[in-house]
């Protein structure tokens, strides 16, 4: 499966409303799912894809993301051929915070497109869930013969992409309009929402950062917005799960949705996997003591207590008569005998010592930061 | 390419048939073990961690499944050509001569060109089937410190499952003055650990009289170190403490799974200074339904768990349907039992399937076979409704 498309991730987005957990780390690499980061999810459906070749902008606080990627081996990246490339993205300062894809991350990083023979380019954003594969996309790329081509979603106004940008179609999926979520009241029938993902011819791109190099940050979507008219731009839809994560409470809640047994068939256990940094914990350790239901448990924990509606990480360790009800516990946590959480958000290495009592609600989850010693 | 001090040889092609089901479809080392590893994941582990990165691995019977585990050895850090990395050795035919393996002796002079590529100064022996974590580095400074020939590890056994094992007699000095293969009686108590250590040259010689002599069985422990005992050479042995155990038949593999549920378990795979490596499928976290209900087990990755397991290992990728009782038993990789069923010490093979209502382990009226053990085949599929006495071993039919 060899495609004649290169990859780029923006890894480099952050988010204050992420509260403490994105302070340190892009949200591309917030924990996610048990054992997963969130970027995990973009870039497995790349490689998935047959794309070898994938270039990640990524932040100035790069330290998280590196240590969990290191040289792309378990993605298969680590290769004569192609393989995974660090982009350091720009400083963006105020204006560059709500762009999805700065045409100057991608300047400074030009000669990865140049280098490159590839006749196309996939572009995802890395902070999202999703598990797609991008071949059929490409084929209607191609049939098209297309400048660019925006991956879409049907999502109504109670949908995850109420957010995201919506698109209008002619009967030939070629796009008329693409409008900003705000200039639109609310839609109740099903409408095409753009998910943060597209297909663009690898000259053009070059030619685009080429024109508009003099002007400061800019974001490629308003620039295909404004030359609607003179390119040949078309959607092609998916019907992939997709979860933007952009505050707390999606977080928290597409965490929750994993506990669905059809979501996660959907996610992950089909026939393309999500793949993701292997560390060789040993099996979880169940304790005579240990009370589990409707829970998700990575590897390397030793539970005896009461675990449930919750999402453990790897290598947590959770004491004799604690109670982990509807929360989600990072990475190396200990949660000390008899301490309670209810609706937590633990990020990684926190201790929770004996006989404390954490709460939050099912519409502010507590989200407790990294390494804190409670 | 540097020339390393040391190679190990791993014995890997043995058929292993005492451990019945389990090793119909593969070879010994590549069984799964404790849930997420594979036998020979503590061979490997142990050479990566005394940094023995040349590894040669004798393969024979059923090599499939146990090279495509072992692939590149990338999985234990042992993927580095510069200093040597892991080759598989198969048998194979030469300009006028071939054979399949016959004997550990023999598979190792077979290999003669591939120690001599290398020429190390010392050849480590190792054997595929025993689960134990271990610093080859020690007894190699061992053996250096005893300016000795050969160096056999070993640990001690009690004495009514002396008869089980190679035993030593050794002098004050730790030198070896008698070695037995499986003597029925024996006043010491000192096992081989089938682990050895020679001097290349002292081996190279021993291989070749070996090879000559037409009555030789062609084995290290019944030939090699008795013909080497007795022409004089300098044998010591070294006295391993830790952790070792031989998962040669369905009891001691059973057993030795089983020990790892007990806290403070001497393996200790949680000591992260010395982890053990495996090469695992890629699977999400596991997880427990709703109706679950679990004690005193270990799960791995990718499990989903409806029913009630207790004292019980399942490995990755396993399924427990609703209403199900696990009880003192091993689910090997994505083993399924389906709504239901009953599973009482049994060890279900990898990717076999026990559909519903079925009761596998039952007690019946005469006293079972191997301690009451029922084994699984791999790939079997147990029909709707079945009851397997326990102590059975129940095979595929073909």
């Amino acid at each position: 499966m060899m495609s004649n498309a290169i990859g780029i991730i923006f890894a480099n987005s952050g988010s204050d409303s992420l509260q403490g957990l994105a302070l340190n780390r892009p949200i591309a690499a917030v924990p996610f799912g048990g054992r997963y980061r969130i970027l995990d999810f973009a870039l497995s459906s790349m490689v998935n894809s047959g794309i070898s070749t994938i270039g990640l902008v990524t932040p100035h606080q790069y330290r998280p993301l590196l240590d969990h990627l290191g040289a792309g081996k378990d993605w298969f990246l680590e290769r004569k051929n192609g393989g995974m490339f660090i982009l350091p993205g720009v400083m963006h300062g105020l204006e560059g915070d709500n762009h999805t894809f700065c045409i100057k991350d991608l300047q400074r990083n030009l000669e990865y497109l140049q280098k490159d023979f590839s006749e196309n380019v996939v572009i995802s954003n890395g902070n999202q869930i999703f598990n797609m594969n991008f071949t059929e996309s490409l084929e209607f790329h191609k049939e098209k013969q297309a400048d660019a081509t925006l991956i879409y979603k049907e999502c109504d106004h109670m949908g995850d992409l109420i957010h995201e940008r919506q698109l209008e179609m002619d009967d030939n999926q070629k796009v008329s309009h693409i409008m900003a979520q705000s200039s639109l009241e609310s839609v109740e029938t099903p409408h095409p929402h753009f998910v943060n993902m597209l297909i663009i011819r690898r000259e053009l791109l070059l030619n685009i950062i080429d024109k508009y190099r003099s002007i400061g940050c800019l974001d490629l979507m308003d620039i295909l917005t404004t030359n609607l008219q003179v390119l040949k731009i078309y959607g092609a839809p998916t019907d992939s799960i997709f979860w933007p994560i952009r505050t707390v409470k999606d977080y928290f809640h597409r965490s929750m949705d994993l506990l669905d047994c059809e979501v996660r068939e959907k996610l992950w256990l089909g026939e393309d996997r999500i793949h993701t940094k292997i560390v060789d914990n040993p099996p979880t350790r169940y304790t005579s003591q240990a009370k589990v239901s409707n829970s998700l448990i990575a590897s390397g924990c030793t539970i005896a207590g009461e675990v449930s509606n919750s999402i453990i990480f790897r290598g947590v360790v959770v004491e004799e008569g604690c109670r982990i009800r509807n929360s989600i516990i990072m990475p190396k946590c200990h949660i000390y005998a008899h301490a309670q959480t209810t609706y937590a958000i633990l990020d990684k290495f926190v201790k929770v010592n004996g006989e404390n009592v954490l709460k939050g609600s099912s519409n502010s989850p507590l989200v407790v930061f990294k390494s804190t010693v409670i | 390419m540097k020339q390393p001090e040391c190679v190990a040889l791993l014995l890997a092609g043995g058929q292993g048939s005492r451990l019945g089901g389990l090793t119909r479809n593969r070879a010994k080392p590549a069984v799964s073990f404790c849930g997420k590893y594979r036998i020979i994941d503590f061979s490997l582990s142990n050479c990566t961690y005394s940094n023995i990165n040349t590894v040669g691995i004798l393969i024979q019977y059923k090599p499939f499944l146990l090279n495509s585990y072992i692939g590149l050895g990338s999985a234990w850090d042992l993927d580095n050509p510069f200093s040597g990395g892991v080759h598989i050795l198969p048998p194979f035919l030469g300009n006028s001569e071939g054979s399949w393996y016959n004997g550990t002796a023999n598979a190792v002079f077979q290999n003669y060109e591939f120690i001599n590529f290398y020429n190390p100064k010392y050849v480590i022996i190792l054997s595929g089937d025993h689960v134990y974590k271990m610093d080859y580095n020690l007894m190699l400074k061992f053996h250096k410190q005893k300016n000795s020939e050969i160096t056999i590890a070993t640990i001690q056994v009690p004495q009514e499952e002396a008869s089980r094992f190679g035993i030593l007699t050794v002098d004050k000095d730790e030198r070896v003055t008698d070695f037995k293969e499986k003597p029925l009686q024996s006043d010491s108590n000192l096992a081989s650990m089938g682990v050895y250590i020679f001097n290349w040259a002292t081996l190279k010689q021993a291989l070749i009289e070996d090879d000559e002599n037409f009555h030789s069985e062609n084995d290290f422990g019944k030939n090699i170190i008795p013909q080497q005992l007795g022409d004089g050479a300098r044998v010591y042995a070294y006295n391993f403490q830790g952790y070792w155990r031989d998962v040669g038949t369905i009891e001691s593999y059973y057993h030795a799974n089983m020990e790892s549920l007990r806290e403070g378990h001497f393996l200790n795979v949680f000591d992260p200074k010395f982890r053990i490596f495996s090469n695992e499928d890629i699977f999400p976290p596991h997880f427990m339904g709703s109706a679950a209900k679990i004690e005193n087990s270990l799960v791995c990755n990718g499990c989903i768990v409806h029913g009630n397991v207790s004292n019980s290992i399942l490995a990755s990728g396993v399924y427990v349907g609703k209403g199900v009782q696990i009880k003192d038993s091993i689910l090997l990789p994505y083993a399924k039992v389906h709504d239901g069923s009953i599973i009482n010490k049994t060890i279900i093979g990898e990717k076999a399937e026990i559909l519903g209502q079925c009761i596998v382990g039952a007690e019946g009226q005469s006293t079972p076979e191997q301690e009451g053990i029922t084994v699984i085949e791999d790939y079997h599929i147990i029909p709707m409704g079945s009851r397997i006495e326990a102590g059975e071993n129940v095979y595929r039919t073909r």
